[in-house]
């Protein structure tokens, strides 16, 4: 292995890591918009949640990723694989947000719903201002488990020929049969982005801390 | 200024209340007293409609709440949303876990009320809260956030937070049941202070000599219904009802 391929290697790490970031910032929006329907009053919402949840946490990512794929291609024709990595990675996290997500919800703990209701605070103010940054709170740690996921779970995408990490490692070793080390060092840079994610929410969990959150009193 | 009537509750099949009546003047304090199970709390939760009810009728002020007065035929309907809002904030409820917001400081949680649910300016509702705060004496502690105060500190805290709607009457739910002993007389000083200001109070507790200074009026709740109600002397030194009789035996 080359200098020069371990600078391949580096630029395919950080295709990785854009691709996760990506439907990371999709997946959480979308699960923002999904977790609300597991609360929802009408049956219908609800079903149409559990159905989403289901079918898309139900299914290999691998197989999902070989299902969008194609059925987008046969629909649009020719379709840029990244395009469809970023969609195949965001159903599927938003699916795993929104439960993480619903798990906050669910952890708030009844009184303050009812203290909410007393000050007669309208919907809107008390999903903003008490709902939100609870769950934000509650969800973080299990959250990053799930961006954690993400990274790695975008090496499933080199099936769709996305040239990431896996892929761009996997040319390598074809070329180099240089197996163990081309190997390591992919691992080497999965594990730093990991690394990176969980220092990053480790931080962000400190500062929360630091505000006087401390979710065990009541 | 309160009207109970007849409320009825049942969960599970298991008749909580049957058949509350009870009228609470302006400026009157009430004292909800009774075993543990009897409902006390339940009525209390009730009359802020944080519990529905099956039949009876809450008024103030000659309005009705909670339900709109059913037809001539039909059953009764809620009011919608925007309406119970507006009912629930003339009352303001205090929890016995305190329960304020975790997220927030002391001040925050004061203002959130008049902030969002009275819709207020933040500068007024900021006033508003600083000023209360004072009141209940915590000044120094605006800032802060409620893992890092006291039980007792919390609970003035949230009697803060209660007053900020500018409530007719304060609901009070064994608010100094969860606290160590020496940190009761703080939140008892505070509502004590409150008497003087001449708002209406129910409380439900089991500090029976608190009860007797502050009420007007002790009402036993026994069986989901009251079984007596009279003037604290009445009440706690002469009891005709037996199972009260036994009661205050017991607790003293």
């Amino acid at each position: 292995m080359t200098p020069s391929d371990l600078w391949v290697l580096a630029q395919a790490a950080a295709i990785s890591l854009l691709m996760a970031l990506a439907s990371i910032a999709l997946g959480t929006l979308l699960a923002v918009l999904l977790t609300p329907l597991a609360f929802a009053p009408w049956t219908l919402l609800r079903a149409g949640y559990r159905l989403y949840i289901f079918v898309v946490r139900g299914t290999p990512v691998l197989l999902l990723a070989l299902l969008v794929f194609y059925a987008l291609a046969s629909f649009w024709g020719r379709i840029s694989p990244y395009a469809a990595g970023v969609m195949v990675l965001t159903f599927y996290l938003a699916a795993l947000f929104a439960e993480v997500f619903r798990g906050g919800v669910l952890a708030i703990p009844r009184p303050l719903w009812d203290c909410c209701k007393s000050l007669g605070l309208p919907r809107l103010s008390i999903l903003r201002r008490v709902v939100s940054p609870l769950v934000a709170r509650y969800a973080l740690p299990p959250y990053l488990n799930v961006c954690v996921m993400a990274v790695k779970a975008s090496s499933v995408l080199s099936i769709i020929s996305v040239w990431e990490l896996t892929l761009a490692s996997r040319e390598i070793i074809e070329r180099t049969l240089d197996v163990y080390r081309v190997l390591a060092v992919a691992a080497v840079f999965y594990f730093i982005m990991c690394f990176a994610i969980d220092r990053l929410g480790r931080q962000l969990e400190s500062r929360l801390a630091a505000r006087g959150f401390a979710g065990e009193r009541l | 200024m309160i009207e109970i009537r007849g409320i009825r509750k049942s969960f599970a099949g298991v008749e909580i209340l049957r058949g509350i009546d009870l009228s609470i003047g302006a400026g009157e304090i009430v004292a909800l007293i009774g075993r543990s199970g009897c409902g006390k709390t339940t009525l209390l939760r009730c009359i802020n409609f944080l519990e529905d009810y099956d039949a009876g009728e809450i008024k103030l002020d000659g309005e009705v709440l909670w339900y709109r007065p059913p037809p001539q035929t039909g059953a009764r309907r809620r009011y919608p949303e925007k309406d119970l809002a507006r009912q629930r904030q003339r009352m303001g409820i205090v929890f016995q876990q305190y329960n304020l917001f975790p997220h927030m400081t002391a001040l925050e949680n004061v203002c959130l009320g008049p902030r969002f649910g009275q819709k207020l300016s933040a500068e007024v509702a900021e006033v508003r809260a600083r000023e209360l705060l004072t009141r209940v004496g915590l000044a120094e502690r605006l800032n802060s956030y409620p893992a890092q105060l006291s039980g007792g500190q919390q609970q003035r805290v949230a009697i803060a937070r209660a007053l900020a709607m500018k409530p007719q009457v304060l609901l009070l739910d064994e608010i100094t049941s969860a606290l160590d002993p020496e940190l009761v007389a703080e939140v008892e000083d505070v509502i004590r202070t409150l008497t003087q200001e001449g708002i209406a109070m129910v409380l439900v507790t089991h500090a029976m000599s608190f009860a007797r200074e502050i009420a007007h009026r002790i009402a036993y709740l026994a069986d989901g219904q009251i079984a007596e109600i009279g003037p604290p002397q009445e009440v706690l030194d002469r009891p005709r009802d037996k199972g009260l009789r036994e009661f205050l035996r017991r607790i003293r």
